[in-house]
């Protein structure tokens, strides 16, 4: 049985999956000044119907690392940047960094030495710091110096932790790596205290089952891992709902996914049964990092979204007064339209009616044609901001010539549609897009199921250099003599897949299904021959969901 | 973040193409300035907007080029591409959603020119007169200002706005006596009608970033200043670089960012750049952040010590140059004149071209009306004999957009009347008024 929590803004939500079906499912408040309490709550609410012992995995999705930024409880952070020549971004990152002197070249290539005088003075600047975060230029080239720094730091000044920018991602983005790095440190102890809370509690219950934490890119991390790698758990809540509309609705064609929430909707584009991903990371308080995300586009349009005129002009959202009217709130919503219109069947249905009264007024219009121009709004919206992503995803720059004279074009023949009002307002949009419409059953608890299902992933970055008879793996920290001068993109490709695969043992993960997530081979020529090659593989283990749960029976009296 | 508009970048290294494979214009060329620009983070800057080229249309091409027997046979996607790349990275300017645009683009065209045979120094398509013609017509822009740093004399560029007065090009550039290809002396000025719209500065082996900006304050600058331009062009060409191997010259990735950031040119484009693990990557840094006024002071080479310093020969040369150009410049509304006076009706000019690329040679003989009441049309007879064909030929008439009655008759009399002796093989007016490249 694999059990599935998600913390979001206003529930924590639970759920038990057995045999492709929901078995439980129960809602709580969100407790955000102890998200603990809340998780709890809504866990023990289902653990009468179902055996502690039966749990064969646990899957978080929490907010307790957006919380810490949100709330600004984040740890100072001794952070060590190793820059060497190029832009300055010593102003661009969220801390003033201590400027190491040192350079690793684009080919890994140590060009000038670290300096031991100024670790130890950083160390006396960030005196009193626990944590640090060290990157430098290049280090996924080559991880030396930052391996370095961090041991000197250790044997200076023993903090708790030293976040590396290369652990964060082996991809090519210092400025991305550094901010990784930063927020990781930032964080750390807030979630370490958070896990071990999670565990006791759990131990408690008699959950002897392994605890994994849902990331931004869809995949689940065992929870010793995520204690390393904590910036990792951020804005899993939208993950966690497209998890969950892919478990509930397998479709390998080109689709639009819809969250509809109460104050915003999140948007995702699919290809090949899976959303696409953003280019180079998430965006943190403000400062791109090197977390791996889906490409969302969150709308300030949902259920709740208060409607109003304002100078002659029906607005709809991005503001939120609460519930809809028919939920018992003051204001008329988006939610209360629905009602009126006969797609949606919930609250009180009068005081919905009243709501479109009560804008209607203004124009001298029926409640139902009221409701009408409310929907139509809200849908142009919801279509402008899809309209938006199609272009931006057309306008994605690509480097080969292939590739633009053979653009494929993104064309989305289905919409996918989850969350509270989604039954109502799903169709709405699919209809502008002549495109059908699915809303899985189930849609409601969704991020929960997402959460419980979420296949655990992990990915490294593999980079040879032939000409110079070494490769690296910088997630792993190693770099590595080659024996082979001749090795090819294949040879690689195969040491590459032996290294995920012991990293994947190490966090008592799965393998499954490996797949490459970007390949490259170029030769090097000097002069007029060819010395060598620049090949990289990065690899990870598919990122998806355990069950299939597309014939998904909910008991939805238990909502 | 600044409510200024941002760099616009197009970006496009052509990973997938090459000349041939241990060719310097090979897909490697710009792997490691990907690799640093990437690494940087410089896309990720508000102040850095990235851009996907379009693809040209023969059409396009067609407005600069007259390819032998037709262009679609000598060029590949790349080409449409590059050239694409350039036009986008010009909209994005005058569609007002950037500041100034670079186009990071390969393959590279400043040595292509007018009439195209084959390859050339490494080039096809002139991707910035297919941008500058683009923008004529559909932007309406008369005056353009092109200054070419690259380290070879760019005479594609040159060739093609030769006799076209609104088009001042100006290239700097290691002395043609001692590089490819060959050309690019002082007395190349522009046809009488055009004079002084040419400007060439051969410089010594060995001018250093101290030489190249004496001459840049006190020549180039003054003269960009002067002749008003309603947008200047940088064909970006990096192989100045002391790192070099296919010259000997000795500018930094310093000396080049502080040249793009007082040259202010609102779209520069790549040209050559073949030092491209040592040069290349932090040259494009330093343009990059001086293109989006970004602080460029720490983009430095690891091996700078490398960097020669200059000569006093060299420094004394490039003094007298500039001060000889200076005359020259403040003299050149009587020289025009005089030069008018001296050709007569017409202009002709007689040269052979050199296809290094493609094993060809051409003879080319190119002749101008110096008409009174527009820039005057000209005919183009070339005969070009090279591996792979016995020998190709054609005959061209170019209508400029200016042209009067007389030279818009003129033009095709000329056409026609070569055509009824049926010397050549080819036969074409590109007629720039038409907007149309016509084959008889």
């Amino acid at each position: 049985m694999l059990l599935g929590i998600d913390v979001g803004g206003t529930f924590t939500d639970a759920v038990a999956i057995e045999e492709g079906r929901v078995t439980a499912q129960s809602k709580s408040p969100t407790t955000h000044e102890d998200l603990l309490i809340g998780i709890l709550a809504a866990l023990d609410k289902i653990l009468p119907d179902i055996a502690a012992s039966g749990i064969s995995r646990v899957a978080l999705s929490t907010t307790i690392v957006t919380n810490a930024l949100v709330e600004d409880r984040t740890d100072r952070v001794g952070l060590c940047l190793i820059p060497g020549p190029g832009m300055d971004i010593s102003k661009l990152v969220p801390s003033e960094p201590y400027l190491l002197s040192g350079y690793i070249d684009h080919r890994g290539r140590e060009v000038k030495e670290l300096q031991q005088a100024e670790i130890q003075a950083a160390c006396r600047c960030f005196s009193g710091c626990d944590v640090y975060a060290v990157a430098g230029k290049f280090a996924v080239r080559n991880p030396k110096h930052e391996l370095d720094a961090a041991e000197l730091i250790n044997k200076a000044c023993k903090p708790k932790h030293i976040s590396l920018g290369s652990a964060a991602s082996g991809s090519l983005n210092f400025w991305r790596r550094a901010n990784s790095a930063y927020y990781n440190a930032a964080v750390w102890r807030q979630f370490n205290d958070f896990a071990m809370a999670i565990e006791r509690a759990l131990a408690k219950r008699g959950i002897i089952a392994p605890v994994f934490v849902l990331k931004a890119d869809g995949g689940t991390l065992p929870l010793k891992s995520a204690k390393d790698q904590p910036v990792e758990a951020i804005f899993t809540g939208p993950a966690a709902s497209v998890l969950g509309i892919m478990a509930m609705s397998q479709t390998n064609q080109p689709a639009i996914s819809l969250d509809i929430g109460g104050t915003t909707t999140d948007i995702a584009l699919w290809q090949n049964g899976r959303p696409l991903f953003a280019d180079r990371g998430a965006v943190v308080n403000g400062y791109p990092t090197a977390v791996r995300s889906f490409r969302l586009k969150s709308v300030g349009l949902g259920g709740d979204s208060f409607v109003r005129w304002e100078e002659g002009q029906l607005r709809v959202g991005p503001i939120r007064h609460g519930p809809s009217m028919a939920n018992g709130g003051n204001y008329p919503t988006v939610s209360d339209a629905l009602i009126v219109a006969g797609l949606m069947d919930f609250g009180d249905a009068e005081r919905a009616y009243f709501a479109m009264e009560q804008l209607a007024a203004n124009v001298g219009q029926s409640p139902n044609e009221m409701a009408a121009i409310v929907l139509s709004a809200a849908v142009v919206k919801l279509k402008e901001a899809i309209k938006e992503m199609l272009e931006e995803q057309a306008a994605e720059p690509v480097y080969r010539v292939e590739d633009i004279v053979h653009t494929e074009q993104f064309l989305p023949n289905l919409l996918l549609g989850v969350g509270g009002t989604a039954e109502g307002l799903a169709p709405l949009v699919a209809k502008e897009f002549n495109i059908p419409c699915r809303v899985p059953k189930g849609a409601m608890v969704a991020n929960a199921i997402g959460a419980a299902v979420a296949r655990p992933t992990i990915d490294i970055t593999l980079r040879a250099d032939t000409e110079r008879r070494y490769y690296t793996v910088a997630e792993l920290g190693i770099q590595q003599k080659l024996t082979d001068r001749s090795c090819s993109l294949n040879d690689c490709y195969e040491i590459a897949k032996r290294h995920l695969e012991d990293r994947a043992a190490q966090a008592c993960i799965p393998v499954g299904d490996i797949e490459v997530i970007q390949q490259e081979e170029f030769n090097i020529v000097r002069g007029f021959n060819t010395t060598g090659k620049i090949i990289t593989n990065r690899l990870q283990i598919k990122p998806g969901v355990l069950v299939d749960l597309t014939g998904i029976e909910t008991e939805e009296g238990l909502v | 973040m600044s409510t200024k508009k941002p760099l616009g970048l197009v970006f496009f290294p052509a990973f997938d193409w090459a000349i041939s494979a241990t060719h310097p214009e090979r897909e490697e060329r710009l792997l490691y300035t990907r690799d640093q620009i990437v690494e940087e983070g410089l896309l990720d800057l508000p102040e850095i907007r990235e851009y996907k080229p379009c693809l040209a249309s023969y059409k396009d091409i067609e407005r600069v080029h007259i390819g032998v027997p037709d262009i679609a046979s000598l060029i590949t996607n790349a080409h449409l591409v590059s050239a694409g790349g350039a036009i986008t990275a010009a909209e994005s300017v005058f569609k007002r959603e950037t500041a100034r645009a670079f186009a990071l683009v390969r393959p590279p065209g400043h040595h292509a020119m007018r009439v195209v045979h084959g390859t050339r120094g490494f080039c096809t398509v002139n991707i910035e007169a297919v941008m500058i013609e683009y923008l004529r017509q559909h932007y309406g822009i008369k005056k353009v200002a092109i200054v070419d740093t690259d380290v070879h004399h760019g005479d594609g560029t040159q060739d093609i706005f030769y006799h076209d007065p609104d088009t001042l090009f100006i290239s700097f550039h290691q002395d043609g006596r001692t590089l490819y290809p060959g050309t690019g002396f002082i007395e190349e000025m522009g046809s009488p009608n055009a004079f002084c719209s040419t400007i060439n500065l051969p410089l010594p082996p060995g001018t250093t970033d101290d030489g190249l900006h004496y001459m840049l304050d006190n020549l180039i600058i003054p003269i960009l200043d002067d002749f008003k331009p309603d947008i200047i062009i940088n064909s970006a060409g990096q192989d100045n670089h002391y790192s070099d191997p296919l010259a000997n010259m000795a500018i930094t990735a310093q000396g080049y960012a502080r040249l793009a950031e007082k040259l202010k040119a609102d779209v520069a484009v790549l040209e050559g750049g073949y030092s491209i693990e040592d040069a290349l990557p932090y040259v494009n840094v330093g343009i990059i952040l001086a293109m989006a006024n970004l602080n460029y002071s720490k983009v430095v080479e690891p091996d700078i010590e490398k960097c020669p310093r200059q000569s006093q020969r060299t420094t004394a040369y490039i003094n007298n140059l500039v001060e000889k150009w200076r005359g020259v410049w403040s003299a050149r509304n009587d020289m025009k004149r005089q030069a008018i006076v001296k050709a007569g009706d017409f202009w002709q000019n007689r040269r052979s071209i050199y296809y290094d690329d493609s094993g060809i040679n051409e003879l080319r003989t190119d002749t101008v009306r110096l008409c009174t009441h527009c820039s005057g049309y000209f005919t183009i007879a070339t005969e070009a004999e090279g591996y792979g064909f016995k020998t190709k030929s054609a005959f061209a008439a170019v209508i400029p957009r200016d042209a009067c009655q007389a030279c818009r008759s003129g033009a095709r009399e000329a056409v026609y009347r070569e055509k009824r002796q049926g010397k050549y093989g080819n036969y074409f007016i590109q007629d720039k008024q038409q907007d149309v490249l016509e084959k008889l």
